[in-house]
């Protein structure tokens, strides 16, 4: 969301007229007309809350300015090289060799100075000489290459430790050769660069003055399914999920779990938060042929069946870092908005719909991370936070997502004995193992069987919510002995969890059973290794439980004393 | 139209819009001067989405000036 110029002025006078912490004070030098700078970087600083103060030097004056602002808490150094003698760009190239080494000579004893007098400030940003603005043209290299390769070598071999030296080609072309350049202004008032240039620049180098300020990110978390593989592990399987780059699929994951453990690597926290049994996620990071992001590289995992904001507010507790300093990746709608709803100071990135469009984003948030200090020591911080972590012994907090399901305008749609859906229904019984209360597994000609029968009634249901629809997620089979019901099958896809749509389900098929005579419900739960999650649901439905033998567990209800369960926020259409 | 121009003026002098004059020069606002003047140019090519010369950026130097510039350009 870009302002205008005026409008950014605006904002930045608004800001200091209500500014109650002390001012950053930031001094810009330069060799060339660049106060113009000054307002972009007040704004991309005020905009998170850092009170800046911009301002410029005097012109052409950067080693005089050097010795009155060595105390601002950040200098940036803006050294043009067609200035250092006026119209260099057209002079350089017919300099004798003699002439270019007095030159440079010259200008390396004017970059000791500026050092000798900055080495002790705090911080100071340099931008790398550049030919590119002029040079660009041309197929061979020339003396003002040649003299800018010189000069930048000398200062990568002696820029002080408080020094970052900025790659200003990049932010040139990231705003383009034609747009970073207003050749009007630099004739007239020798001011190179345009506003779109400064634009570009003072956000490329934010993350350097977060990185002073503490505001740097400090943990990645990841979801699992469709986020760190292609295919959602409970439905597709270990062999069904791909993130190897000779699949079609896989190769966008790959190069997410690189990124991920390039992040891990240079110390920076990568967790996991998805909604899955952990010992399934478990089994493939540890043992998947084609997983490249390993437990080492995870300081810590949230694999559950709760609620995603609960899980973040619980990773930055137990790591002890600021909720404010999380970055959280996942592909659904639904998760990505209920974390920016309950946690805005999280930033929640979504995966792209176009994958070719998802290792991009990762990489355009690698600064967030950026830390000044890059030390070796970063590898152990990692093992801190593990032993951390599994300290799993305080109070968990659950937070109510209520008002969000409410605000997704949720509608289902039941479906009776439907013909149409015969194969669906057969499919879901054998995808589905995680939201599945018996596991049975049906073939086409059975679920025909079901629909035909008096003595089964099926039911399906869709459900569709502001972010879309999702077609056919969830059926159940009921069988019928006289004025009995039996839930033979009753079942959800993942994709919808944590909506409280399964209880909604379940009340639509009770009130239908009652409408129709029935007097008591009863219902089966078989455990298996997938569907620990479900092991309480006819309980917290109402059910009584009536005996519990092994892996099997039965309930009953009768439906004289049944009252409607209706959730509010969930609209049935029939 | 007017008010436009004195909005962007407003925002590069750090004045109130109203206290703005019609008669208003470089010469009678304090704010204004060569470098605040650059400015002044990036921000009305922006807003009204048009491109100065380099002649006229030399002229506009007060707010009837401006007005009548911009007019002609739209």
């Amino acid at each position: 969301m870009e302002v205008t110029y005026t409008e950014m002025l605006k904002l930045n006078s608004e800001f200091k007229k209500n500014a109650k912490s002390e001012s950053y004070n930031v001094a810009v030098l330069s060799n060339i007309i660049i106060n113009q700078f000054c307002p972009f970087l007040e704004y991309e600083l005020q905009r998170a809350e850092v009170n800046a103060v911009v301002s410029s030097g005097n012109y052409d004056n950067i080693a005089q300015d050097s010795e009155v602002c060595k105390d601002q808490a950040l200098i940036i150094v803006f050294w043009e090289l067609c200035n250092i003698i006026d119209g260099l760009q057209y002079k350089a190239n017919v300099m004798t060799p003699n002439e270019t080494q007095a030159l440079l000579d010259k200008v390396t004893s004017e970059i000791d100075f500026v050092f000798q007098n900055l080495k002790n400030s705090r911080q100071i940003i340099i931008n790398k000489f550049s030919t590119l603005i002029f040079n660009h043209h041309f197929l061979r290299s020339n003396n003002f290459d040649l003299i800018c390769k010189q000069l930048n070598a000398y200062l990568e071999k002696n820029a002080p430790q408080n020094t970052v030296l900025i790659d200003i080609d990049k932010i040139i072309a990231k705003t383009s050769i034609q747009k970073s350049v207003d050749f009007r202004n630099f004739y007239s008032s020798k001011a190179l660069y345009s506003t779109d240039f400064y634009r570009t620049y003072a956000k490329y180098i934010k993350p350097v003055v977060f990185s002073i300020l503490g505001k740097a990110k400090k943990a990645v978390i990841f979801d699992c399914d469709n986020t760190l593989w292609a295919g959602i592990l409970g439905e597709d399987g270990e062999l069904g999920i791909q993130m190897s780059s000779t699949t079609k699929k896989g190769v966008y994951f790959e190069e997410i779990q690189y990124l991920a453990k390039q992040l891990a690597k240079k110390g920076i926290v990568v967790g996991l938060n998805s909604k899955n049994n952990d010992h399934d996620v478990d089994k493939v990071l540890s043992t998947h042929s084609d997983i490249r992001l390993s437990d080492k590289d995870i300081a810590i995992k949230k694999v559950n069946w709760n609620d995603k904001v609960s899980n973040l507010t619980q990773i930055a507790s137990q790591l002890n870092i600021g909720i404010d300093s999380i970055v959280f990746v996942d592909d659904s709608d639904f998760e990505v908005n209920l974390v920016k709803e309950y946690l805005p100071n999280v930033t929640a990135l979504q995966v792209p719909k176009q994958l070719y469009l998802y290792p991009e984003l990762i990489r355009d948030h690698f600064d967030v991370f950026y830390n000044i200090k890059e030390t070796e020591d970063d590898q152990k911080r990692i093992d801190t936070y593990k032993t951390q972590s599994l300290r799993d012994d305080f109070k968990a907090e659950f937070v109510s997502i209520e008002d969000y399901l409410i605000s997704l305008k949720l509608e289902m749609r039941i479906y009776i004995d439907d013909l149409q859906l015969i194969d669906r229904m057969s499919q879901l019984t054998h995808k589905t193992n995680q939201f599945n209360l018996t596991t049975k597994r049906y073939t086409v000609t059975e679920v025909d069987g079901f629909v035909n029968s008096n003595d089964y009634i099926t039911f399906a249901f869709d459900v569709k919510d502001r972010f879309g629809a999702f077609g056919i997620v969830g059926t159940s089979f009921i069988e019928i002995i006289n004025d009995i019901a039996f839930i033979d099958t009753f079942l959800m896809s993942c994709r919808v969890l944590g909506r409280n749509i399964e209880f909604s389900f379940l009340n639509e098929i009770l009130k239908h059973l009652k409408e129709i005579g029935i007097v008591s419900v009863k219902a089966l739960y078989v455990e298996t290794n997938k569907n620990a999650q479900v092991s309480h649901f006819y309980e917290r439905a109402g059910f009584d439980i009536e005996g519990k033998e092994g892996q099997q567990a039965t309930y009953s209800l009768s439906l004289n004393n049944f009252t409607e369960n209706k959730i509010t926020y969930i609209k049935i259409a029939k | 139209m007017k008010n436009q121009i004195k909005n962007v003026m407003s925002a590069v002098f750090e004045m109130n819009p109203g206290d703005i004059l019609d008669s208003d020069t470089s010469s009678t606002i304090e704010s204004w001067d060569s470098l605040n003047h650059m400015n002044l140019i990036v921000a009305l090519e922006e807003e009204f989405n048009i491109r100065f010369e380099d002649e006229e950026i030399v002229e506009l130097t007060s707010f009837v000036k401006i007005e009548e510039l911009i007019s002609s350009k739209i």
